[in-house]
């Protein structure tokens, strides 16, 4: 039986509600940015750690643009029509999620009326000169998945699906490569970031999708089978298992390195600064916890807990992009090996911290406020929602309990 | 089918399009080629770091103060329009002098003291990463911002293995108490570093002298001449010499970043 899409009707008052209230924090988060940029000294930016958690912003967005995507075609690419019920949810905030990287990247360069030269100028050695490439173009896919959906054209959507896996993965990669093929910071340089950058992206993706579909129906009061989101929990704990594997690959391989002994110790082992909260918060609460309910037969099948693995999950890779970014400029590098360097006139040579501040939060709770808001008046607009989601509906055996 | 009134409207369209960018374009008029450049110069600068380490030691010991500005580095400031900021996380500085000390203190307790510039690399990192090509390095090696491409996303200043760059998070302006207007003008939100004095190069280029930087200027008036700065093309240039009969050692050299900013006598030989 095909599944039926039906817009939601949208006139409630906790609907209007929700989207005041959203509508409220993104213009707080632009406002944000405005007083960022007129003032200075409101962020915790310095000229050792020049990017901070707006930059992580970028890579959080695309990943759980890429996560969202990927999942959304990978229905179409291997014609599991089970997964086809949420194939265009997830293709809607894919493009959401994307308008919220590019705007990440617009609130955190310095000169925004420059940005157009990033078009003009392409620089064919700069992984983030592609990237902008890359970007663009990704939401324009998106948006082409999205209407060969919308228009029930089969074949289309199925090679639109394939295009749009390609692209996601290339997308991420490429956001990965931005940090990690920076061979300057030995906390950044690592070929394992690329691929870790894809299964976190598809973790934190389908975790906020999990979310985001049982609070819907739910909202919606429309039905939602558990078995249908079962399926989906037990691939994305399986990938926050390896997600967790990569992580301590690349732990342990910078720990084995005698000169980076002082680094790694500073950035696992030191609770007094953030990014030992980042980490072990993720391993914990990001990882390990949203494991063990999603494999606890008494959690792993109820609806509401395995929203709040996936809330859980999806909130703390926006730590592991902390993680990620911010230590190898925080640990200053050794510009001759062998010596104790201080500047007396800059901050080289001293571990400089950095703490983000209320405004640049702002902005980045601003964005997702955003997506969120892009995606409620969607429901309304557009037919993304399925009537009813139920396993026997879209015919498929059922997934052994 | 198209209509003759459209087809001819669309080829013209595409002629202009074809020629009026290069029309409008203020193409430069080069005295040299680039390739001409490139085979008779390549600037560099020696460091004797004894001598350096000679004249820090002796300005704190009369200031005091250990985190006097050396005469390389008020020159730098002053010629370059480098703004003053009480925050130094945030104060650009585009030179800068650091104390070296050997990791193994009961060896040698020794301090020494190096100044910091940008290496003007021969592989820059930070013309690699650039989105915009902002960052460019001209034929004769000198790495420069275009600070009108510029768009203010500090990948240079990630990719940068010396720190060299520094970000404009407050308008100069506010920082500057005199002017200088050789050397152009910097706006907030963008990255700047050292030229080894670019507009100074050009100058005694094109009159035929030899160029000298002002921290090199400085560093030979009010201090020990520690610094040294020339073309590494010319085999008879003092640098070509210095560099000749030292064991000279580049920052972070196993990068492959080939920087141009030489550090010679370590030991204090």
């Amino acid at each position: 039986m095909a599944v039926e899409f039906k817009k939601i009707n949208g006139d409630s008052l906790p609907y209007f509600a929700l989207v005041v209230i959203l509508a409220i924090v993104t213009a707080a988060g632009f406002y944000a940015y405005v007083l960022d940029h007129q003032i200075a000294g409101l962020n915790g930016l310095s000229n050792r750690v020049p990017w901070g958690i707006v930059n992580a912003g970028i890579p959080y967005f695309i990943g759980l643009s890429a996560g969202s995507l990927i999942v959304s075609a990978l229905a179409g690419v291997f014609n599991i029509k089970k997964y086809k019920v949420f194939s265009r949810i997830a293709a809607y905030m894919a493009a959401a999620w994307i308008i919220a990287a590019i705007l990440s990247i617009a609130l955190d360069i310095g000169k925004l009326y420059h940005f157009m030269n990033a078009v003009r100028y392409f620089n064919l050695t700069s992984i983030f000169s592609w990237n902008a490439f890359l970007y663009s173009s990704y939401f324009v896919i998106c948006s082409i998945y999205l209407l060969v959906q919308f228009e029930e054209m089969d074949r289309a959507t199925r090679f639109m699906a394939g295009l749009a896996v390609f692209w996601a993965v290339l997308v991420h990669s490429g956001t990965g490569a931005i940090y990690s093929f920076v061979y300057s910071k030995e906390l950044y340089h690592s070929a394992l970031t690329p691929p870790m950058f894809i299964v976190c992206a598809i973790t934190s993706g389908l975790g906020l999708l999990l979310a985001n579909l049982y609070f819907t129906f739910r909202f919606t009061k429309r039905e939602l089978d558990p078995s249908l989101i079962r399926g989906l929990a037990l691939i994305f704990a399986g990938l926050m298992m390896i997600l967790g594997y990569f992580l301590a690959v690349e732990g342990l391989e910078k720990g084995y390195i005698p000169a980076l002994h002082e680094a790694v110790q500073f950035v696992f082992l030191n609770p007094g600064a953030s990014i030992f909260w980042s980490f072990w918060l993720l391993i914990v609460f990001g990882i390990a916890i949203p494991i063990i309910i999603v494999l606890n037969p008494k959690t792993g099948y109820n609806l509401k807990w395995i929203s709040l693995a996936g809330i859980m999950h999806a909130a703390l890779v926006f730590a592991e992009r902390f993680y990620l970014i911010v230590p190898g400029q925080v640990f200053p590098e050794e510009y001759l090996p062998g010596y104790e360097l201080e500047s007396l006139h800059t901050l080289e040579g001293y571990i400089v911290s950095y703490t983000p501040t209320i405004i640049e939060w702002a902005q980045i709770i601003g964005l997702i406020a955003m997506v969120y808001l892009i995606y409620v008046v969607g429901v309304r607009i557009f037919a993304l929602i399925p009537e009813r989601a139920v396993e026997e509906d879209v015919d498929v055996e059922v997934v052994k309990e | 089918m198209m209509s003759r009134r459209k087809f001819l409207i669309l080829t013209g369209a595409v002629a202009a399009g074809a020629i009026l960018p290069a029309q409008i374009s203020a193409k430069t008029q080069f005295v040299e080629t680039a390739e001409e450049v490139r085979a008779k110069r390549r600037w560099a600068m020696a460091v004797d770091v004894s001598k350096c380490t000679e004249c820090v030691k002796e300005l704190v010991a009369k200031t005091g103060n250990p985190e006097v500005k050396p005469p390389c580095v008020v020159a730098c400031d002053r010629e370059n329009n480098v703004p003053e900021f009480e925050d130094k996380r945030i104060d650009p500085q585009w030179m800068r002098i650091a104390k070296l000390k050997l990791n193994k203190p009961s060896v040698n307790p020794e301090e020494f003291y190096i100044p910091l510039l940008c290496n003007h690399c021969e592989h820059p990192p930070c013309v690699q990463v650039c989105l915009t090509q902002a960052s460019f390095q001209r034929p004769d090696g000198i790495v420069v911002v275009d600070i009108h491409r510029c768009i203010g996303c500090r990948y240079c200043m990630i990719a940068c293995p010396y720190g060299a760059r520094s970000f404009n998070f407050r308008d100069p302006m506010e920082g500057l108490k005199e002017v200088n207007p050789e050397v152009p003008m910097r706006a907030e939100g963008v990255v700047e570093k050292c030229t080894f004095c670019a507009h100074r190069v050009d100058k005694a280029v094109a009159e035929g002298k030899e160029p000298v930087p002002a921290c090199v200027e400085a560093c030979h008036l009010y201090g020990k001449g520690a610094l040294t700065f020339g073309n590494i093309k010319d085999p008879n240039s003092k640098v070509s010499q210095i560099l000749r009969d030292n064991l000279a050692v580049q920052l972070r050299a196993n990068l492959g970043t080939d920087p141009h900013v030489f550090y010679l006598k370590l030991g204090g030989e």
